[in-house]
């Protein structure tokens, strides 16, 4: 029949289209898909989106096939004599299908509402308490448990129930890892949970998070890494970041000329601003680093800079190929640049850092001088992968230009424009030495002081 | 009837304008509820095309990973005033044309029942809506979302006039929508032509009744929570500031009792639309009509106990979440019976497939999309991974332009014959259907998957390698060819407001009261008050409905030839209305102007009250 293949026809290529993406979206390069679940939590989100989507296909399939059924079947054909049937109506017809999409709504009604009851019971006794702040752009996370606090990562044991304590520090923001489970808000004057506990055969990873409330200017760039990682590394690493800052006779060069995200960094050119924008020759380790192996001091041997060897913790490795989508590629501003060339020390680091404005809103265990406690914690700064909230690598070089003018790298940030000359983009005036800029040797040191803060 | 496509009654010209009603001054004074619906229908556009415009530049942004079109600033006042901008100056004030329009004529009376409020709606629409855009071109427009979530839109997080504008512009808004409400709830009940039962009223009318009731029943909740707002902002109160304590819920609460059934306000006017015009181009009548008004009525009462479906993230706790999940289930089962009752009404039908039926029919579709994926975060552990993400924004988008914008166009190409008095061009409005159809499902479909894959909402940019980056490149391809659409749409208006074909009384053999005067109607609509008998009186009335009709399709005839009262013009609506927004722009900018403005507003209304309405009956 004319009609039905003409349907087959229309049909045919969007169902293949749409199984097609279905199926696409399981491989790995959706690295936040919410299709694979690596948590209960998941794994129920996950029973009950198969459930919707099955039945939700059906009714799809089923309207949309009665719809093009009707249109081709009783197109007008100009050849009635008479008018068609005036049917006003018919009870039976119309309750029958008032009662199907209510019977079709039982199978999803009863399995939500258990699930609902299932994941928001009180957590299971020796849960990992992790309590998550939100703020302007930020993530705080604190470990109560150990005494840890840190900023934009968490790092979770495999295998053991989490249940993270949501608060926010200002407005409302939400609390997002796709692929670990589903989402909370995070909110002022009010505390929320959410639990759930990371598949215990999982490999070591990381993961993509996001805040997920609309939150201000830069809610686009309130990102967060989840490290889910073997109960060893976990002690290992709380070990390290239980520890108080210490830095050795460290000496760090920053990266010259060609390859520093500051001179290649014109965003626009896509090949030039991913390139150059993350990969300064000098922060990028050569050949992928062992797990455990510190990606801060991979970087000594290539510049012959002395590294202490401190007693740093686990650290998950920052270069694996597997992991790319956890390194961030935001481009630079192409008017921010750093001198090229300048070795920082950090001895000296500590003393500019310690009398600089930075006092006022970070802290740093170890650092007497250093509590403020409006921006992130600063302790361990040199474990961290990202910059900014997941904006940038957290490299010598991104460090150095943030340090300069992190109001041009993320719009609307309370950390201050520092660099001597800069133009501060929110009070619209040039950065001088009186009011506290920080020429690029002063910068140096600061970034050779926190870098090997592990 | 039903297989002439032509009129054949009248002469085969547009009536023209009628005597002294022509010139600007006229449009500022007009009373006349068609007049006022044609205002509405240009002002609505106008928005409609700068709020596409917003949407234009937030998918060039959003093209590719790390794009920086816009700035982060920018982007967000974009996507701000984008959402208010069609939700409040486009979808609703194009529902507001359809209202003022067709109402009075599809229940047989000369006009609204307070013409010069009528007036006063709608230009208290225009400047509320001029005064809610035109800070965009000084990088000061609303930036905090359009549903401005405090804490976030509270002077410590927003010192900026951006918010200023968004609160005072919506207070604005809704007095225009309240008043227009109770006009058409009084016209309704009120002014119904002898034997126009409600239960014979077109169901573009019934389901304008039941929207009327929610936005008196809405917009007063949201007025209370912008008047905390405003009261934070400007006089120091603590309704929402958490330094105080305060509870950030409280706002979203207030703000979706008012903003689930305002989902429902933009969607039924177009499911009214799509009931008129399925059943004009099968020549059936609408199938279950007691049914489809009954489902109305039960959406728009169910309508206002499923807010926090908007909150299963905000930590409600089981049994809220629960309960609220529930109720949003029950919502699919009235509006699944709509579905199936307007393929019902097709079925067996004489199917003519005109513009306005392939947007009328595109609605079904597209809306079916929309209604399966609400279902999907009815379930609030599934909307813990939905929502917030381009899941969502895919879902609305599916409702709103599948559901909302294809119903109006639907109706646009239905009734801008009655408008105007001429066809828009039916090959034209084709193109415009196909070019839009496919650019609606390419913008919006790939957003499902974008969403499901990770990517949050109003983000000003995304990274790269986030796997992305194809689905955003897909819907800003379909964002353009949606821009090719409405080119096509405006063209094809403009051009056949001008040169379209003459239309007649009845161009479509449809069977409603409206269609049985002339085309654009005489400023009295019926020269004689019909009489009606049934649901469709030019299909299936007696012989009193053919009487009434075969009077009332003369053209030619003055007002005064046939002893009709009209009301009388007046400015002083207008001077109300531009009074009140000088009032609240006292706020804003110079203190002095709020007295200014309240007491030319005092002084003017006063002069509206003491002045009569029409001439004296003789």
């Amino acid at each position: 029949m004319k009609g039905n293949s003409r349907l087959r026809q229309i049909l045919a290529p969007g169902l293949i289209i749409m199984f097609g993406l279905a199926l696409a979206a399981g491989a790995q390069t959706y690295p936040n898909s919410t299709f694979q679940p690596h948590s209960e939590l998941g794994r129920y989100i996950d029973f009950l989106w198969n459930r919707l989507l099955l039945l939700g296909t059906i009714v799809f399939v089923i309207v949309e096939g009665a719809l093009v059924y009707v249109i081709f079947r009783y197109r007008r054909k100009g050849t009635e004599t008479e008018k068609p049937p005036q049917t006003h109506g018919h009870a039976l017809l119309e309750v029958t299908w008032t009662m199907i999409p209510a019977f079709i709504l039982l199978f999803i009604a009863v399995p939500t509402v258990r699930i609902i009851f299932k994941t928001q019971a009180k957590v299971a006794a020796g849960a990992l308490q992790i309590e998550v702040i939100g703020h302007q752009w930020w993530w705080e996370f604190r470990y109560p448990e150990y005494k840890i606090t840190t900023a934009n990562e968490i790092y979770l044991p495999v295998g053991r129930t989490v249940n993270f304590k949501l608060n926010s520090n200002d407005v409302i923001h939400s609390f997002w890892a796709p692929q670990l489970g589903g989402k909370r808000d995070v909110i002022a004057n009010r505390t929320n949970y959410i639990w759930y506990t990371p598949d215990s055969s999982m490999k070591s990873a990381v993961w993509n998070g996001f805040c997920t409330e609309y939150c201000g200017t830069s809610h686009a760039k309130m990102r967060f890494r989840v490290f889910t990682v073997q109960p060893a590394e976990f002690a290992s690493w709380v070990a390290g970041q239980q520890k108080p800052a210490q830095y050795g006779a460290t000496v760090a060069s920053l990266p010259g000329g060609q390859a520093t995200p500051v001179s290649g960094g014109e965003p626009k050119t896509s090949g030039v601003g991913a390139e150059g924008g993350n990969a300064p020759a000098i922060a990028r380790p050569n050949g992928t680093p062992t797990p455990g192996s510190d990606t801060i001091a991979a970087r000594a041997p290539t510049t012959g800079a002395v590294l202490a060897s401190l007693p740093a913790g686990y650290t998950f490795p920052r270069n694996l190929p597997e992991f790319e989508y956890a390194k961030p590629h935001t481009p630079v501003p192409g008017d921010l640049h750093f001198t090229p060339g300048l070795t920082g020390v950090a001895a000296r680091g500590m003393q500019v850092y310690s009398t600089a404005a930075c006092v006022g809103c970070h802290a740093i265990a170890g650092n007497p001088s250093s509590v403020g406690n409006i921006g992130p914690n600063l302790t361990h700064i040199g474990s961290r992968s990202t910059l900014g909230a997941g904006s940038f690598p957290n490299t010598p070089a991104y460090l150095a230009l943030w340090i300069k003018n992190a109001r041009k790298m993320k719009p609307g940030i309370i950390m201050p424009t520092l660099g001597l000359n800069e133009m501060d983009p929110v009070q619209k005036r040039i950065i001088d030495k009186a009011s506290g800029g920080l020429d690029d040797q002063q910068i140096a040191d600061i970034v050779a002081y926190l870098s090997s803060l592990k | 009837m039903a297989t002439t496509a032509l009129p054949t009654t009248g002469t085969l010209t547009a009536a023209p304008a009628y005597e002294g009603q022509s010139g600007i001054w006229s449009w500022l004074t007009t009373v006349d509820h068609k007049r006022i619906g044609v205002l509405y229908l240009f002002t609505a556009l106008t928005f409609f095309l700068i709020g596409g415009l917003e949407a234009e530049i937030i998918r060039l942004q959003l093209q590719g990973p790390n794009g920086h079109v816009v700035s982060a600033e920018l982007y967000n006042q974009l996507f701000t005033m984008h959402g208010t901008t069609m939700i409040f100056l486009a979808i609703m004030p194009l529902s507001a044309a359809f209202f003022n329009f067709l109402i009075p004529l599809q229940i047989g009376a000369r006009d609204v029942a307070f013409p010069r409020l009528n007036a006063f709606s709608y230009w208290v629409y225009l400047f509320g809506g001029i005064f809610i855009t035109l800070p965009i071109l000084f990088n000061v427009a609303p930036n905090g979302g359009w549903f401005g979530y405090a804490p976030l839109s509270t002077r410590p997080f927003a010192p900026g006039l951006n918010i200023d504008f968004w609160v005072i512009g919506l207070q604005i808004l809704g007095v225009s929508s309240l008043a227009a409400a109770f006009n058409f709830i009084t016209t309704i009940i009120n002014l119904r032509a002898p034997g126009m039962t409600l239960m014979r009223m077109p169901m573009f009318t019934w389901m304008s009744f039941v929207v009327q009731f929610l936005l008196v029943l809405a917009f007063p909740v949201i007025t209370v929570a912008l008047v905390f707002l405003l009261f934070d902002r400007f006089f120091g109160t603590q309704f929402y500031e958490i330094a105080a304590g305060a509870d950030p819920l409280l706002w979203q609460h207030l703000f979706w009792i008012f903003g689930h059934p305002e989902v429902y306000i933009l969607v039924l006017p177009a499911f009214g639309l799509v009931s008129e015009v399925l059943p004009t181009f099968s020549s059936k009548p609408l199938f279950g009509y007691p049914v489809m008004v009954y489902s109305g009525m039960l959406i728009g009462v169910l309508g206002f106990g499923v807010w926090a479906h908007h909150m299963f993230a905000v930590g409600m706790g089981p049994i809220g979440d629960s309960v609220f999940s529930l109720v949003t289930m029950l919502i699919a089962i009235p509006t699944g019976v709509k579905i199936f009752n307007w393929i019902a009404t097709m079925a067996q039908g004489q199917l003519r497939f005109t513009t306005s039926m392939m947007f009328g029919i595109g609605l079904i579709a597209l809306f079916t999309i929309g209604g399966i994926s609400g279902v999907m975060h009815s379930s609030p552990p599934a909307d813990l991974q939905q929502t917030d993400t381009y899941f969502i924004v895919a879902h609305f988008h599916y409702v709103l332009f599948g559901g909302s914008i294809m119903g109006i166009f639907a109706g646009i190409y239905l009734y801008f014959p009655k408008i105007t008095g001429r066809m828009l061009d039916e090959g034209l409005g084709k193109i415009h259907f196909w070019v839009n159809f496919v650019g609606m499902n390419l913008t919006f479909f790939p957003m499902h998957f974008s969403g499901m894959l990770g990517m949050p909402r109003r983000i000003y940019t995304y990274d790269s390698g986030q796997g992305w980056d194809t689905f955003n490149m897909m819907s800003s391809i379909g964002a353009y060819i949606l821009a090719v659409a409405t080119m096509i749409f405006v063209y094809n208006f403009l051009k056949s407001r001008k040169h379209g074909a003459i239309a007649g009384a009845n161009p479509w053999g449809a069977g409603t009261l409206e269609w049985t005067i002339p085309s654009p109607p005489p400023e009295y609509n019926f020269a004689v008050l019909p009489t009606v008998t049934s649901r469709y009186p030019l299909w299936e009335g007696d012989e009193r409905d053919a009487e009434s009709a075969r009077i009332n399709s003369q053209e030619g005839k003055t007002a005064d030839e046939l002893h009709i009262v009209l009301p009388y013009n007046t400015i002083k609506p207008m001077i109300v209305a531009g009074s009140m927004v000088i009032m609240f722009c006292g706020l804003i900018f110079a203190k002095p102007l709020i007295f200014i403005g309240a007491a030319s507003m005092v002084v003017s209304l006063y002069s509206w009250l003491l002045s009569p309405l029409e001439p004296e009956h003789h």
